[in-house]
């Protein structure tokens, strides 16, 4: 995003709307292009009178804000909008997750700070070091130099985005593992991330996944996603 | 599927939080996706959501219902629709179980009550996806009475200078808290945040 400054009037409407505060008055609005994630929502907004907000396709890598910034602009890599993943929100169809297996999910940047995939690639490195499988239709996967180690790209590691989910799956026994490696690789980055857990649900309605978390003192809330199965055709091999 | 998820808040201003979402499992149903992901915004309207929105659109504090209805993707996209109560999320599951639209739906909320409500009418759920909190670099994080509000638009485009930004605004009386959180849901374009709750939460940060 940028401002043209010949036209900017100097109101500062815009400022309090940019999710990374990277809007600054000086003379007229300045936008910080490092800080920047061509989120677009200073844009849509519609508050500037002038209308001097420009958004303009930026070339690789940095094209990559915007399709983890803005989520109308979908992945180039799987033609998705959002995050550019179904994770399991379609599982009963697709059977990402199989019985006896979990799915985690650690969602960069969220909330409120952005990240830059410097950060994604400390954690996808430690996470691939206890053995996890990185779910292949995820548009942070796809931007892997190598998927057996979680290694990025390395022109893409300064580009700073508001969400990106790095998806991975594992055999439930190995939950304990990854949870501890997840702690601590997670002390060691500079932003937060939201982090979750999904398991299916037996046939007497048990979710096996929640006595490992009790058991190993991991916080979980009170609410989430229920996936309540009404997709098909269903996935020959699923729990239903 | 996260971006209803790690919605922050006490269990007494959850319960007037319910998200549903329906997509199409791209490359396997979503070729004729569209004419039921209208049938789902018909349903869901029926129950008097306070949001509805498409990903690849917008939401229903932009476009009309009526535009959200008629553009929908051939290809497919995901499409939401957001109650304040938990008796309208009940009639609404109900509805769209007996549609039988054979798309894959997501409900989002307090994990006692959405079973409740799936054994009610007969649903075994497929799976749950919970969240385990924020971690990393919780210093950067704004108040916790801001992100009950910011979290609500899971993919963060409601800033949290926008929300005390406001917030400033109703404690000086010049807007009120409808209005202001009206003015939050517009960021979201997926139409998941819930301008209902935010008037309450907005009102009692102006408070504070």
């Amino acid at each position: 995003m940028r401002i043209d400054k010949d036209v900017c009037i100097s109101c500062g409407e815009c400022v309090r709307y940019c999710p990374m505060n990277a809007i600054k008055m000086d003379d007229v609005a300045i936008i910080d292009q490092d800080e920047c994630v061509d989120c677009g929502v200073c844009h849509k907004a519609k508050v500037c009178p002038v209308d001097c907000i420009i958004y303009e396709e930026a070339p690789w890598p940095r094209i990559l804000r915007a399709e983890f910034s803005n989520p109308t602009h979908s992945h180039a890599s799987t033609g998705l909008p959002g995050r550019g993943t179904e994770e399991v929100k379609t599982n009963e169809v697709t059977g990402r997750l199989k019985p006896g297996w979990l799915a985690m999910a650690v969602e960069f940047g969220r909330p409120s700070t952005g990240a830059r995939f410097r950060d994604v690639e400390k954690v996808a490195m430690a996470l691939a070091g206890v053995g996890v499988k990185f779910e292949p239709v995820n548009p942070v996967t796809f931007l892997m130099a190598d998927k057996s180690t979680g290694k990025m790209r390395p022109e893409v590691l300064n580009e700073k985005f508001l969400s990106g989910i790095l998806e991975c799956v594992f055999p439930r026994e190995k939950g304990p593992e990854v949870l501890k490696t997840l702690q601590k690789v997670t002390r060691e980055i500079d932003t937060v991330c939201s982090v979750d857990m999904m398991d299916l649900v037996e046939p007497d309605e048990s979710i096996p996944m929640e006595k490992m978390l009790n058991q190993l003192g991991v916080f979980h809330r009170i609410n989430g996603k229920t996936n309540v199965g009404f997709g098909r055709p269903k996935y020959k091999g699923g729990n239903q | 599927m996260t971006h209803t998820l790690h919605r922050m808040g006490t269990k007494e201003s959850l319960s007037g939080d319910y998200i549903f979402l329906m997509m199409p499992a791209f490359g396997i149903n979503n070729a004729d996706s569209a004419p039921k992901l209208r049938k789902f915004f018909e349903i869901a309207l029926r129950h008097k959501p306070v949001n509805m929105g498409d990903a690849k659109r917008s939401n229903m504090h932009v476009l009309s219902t009526l535009e959200l209805m008629d553009n929908i993707d051939k290809k497919g996209t995901v499409v939401h629709a957001v109650y304040d109560n938990e008796e309208a999320a009940a009639r609404a599951l109900k509805d769209l179980k007996d549609a039988d639209l054979g798309l894959s739906l997501v409900v989002s909320g307090i994990f006692e009550n959405v079973k409740k409500q799936c054994q009610k009418v007969g649903i075994h759920r497929h799976g749950v996806n919970y969240s385990l909190g924020i971690w990393g670099k919780t210093e950067k994080l704004p108040p916790e009475n801001v992100l009950e509000i910011t979290t609500m638009c899971g993919h963060g485009l409601v800033s949290a200078a926008l929300v005390s930004s406001l917030a400033e605004d109703v404690k000086a009386g010049r807007k009120n808290a409808e209005s202001a959180a009206k003015e939050m849901a517009k960021m979201c374009d997926c139409g998941v945040f819930n301008p209902v709750r935010a008037a309450r939460l907005v009102a009692a940060l102006a408070a504070a």
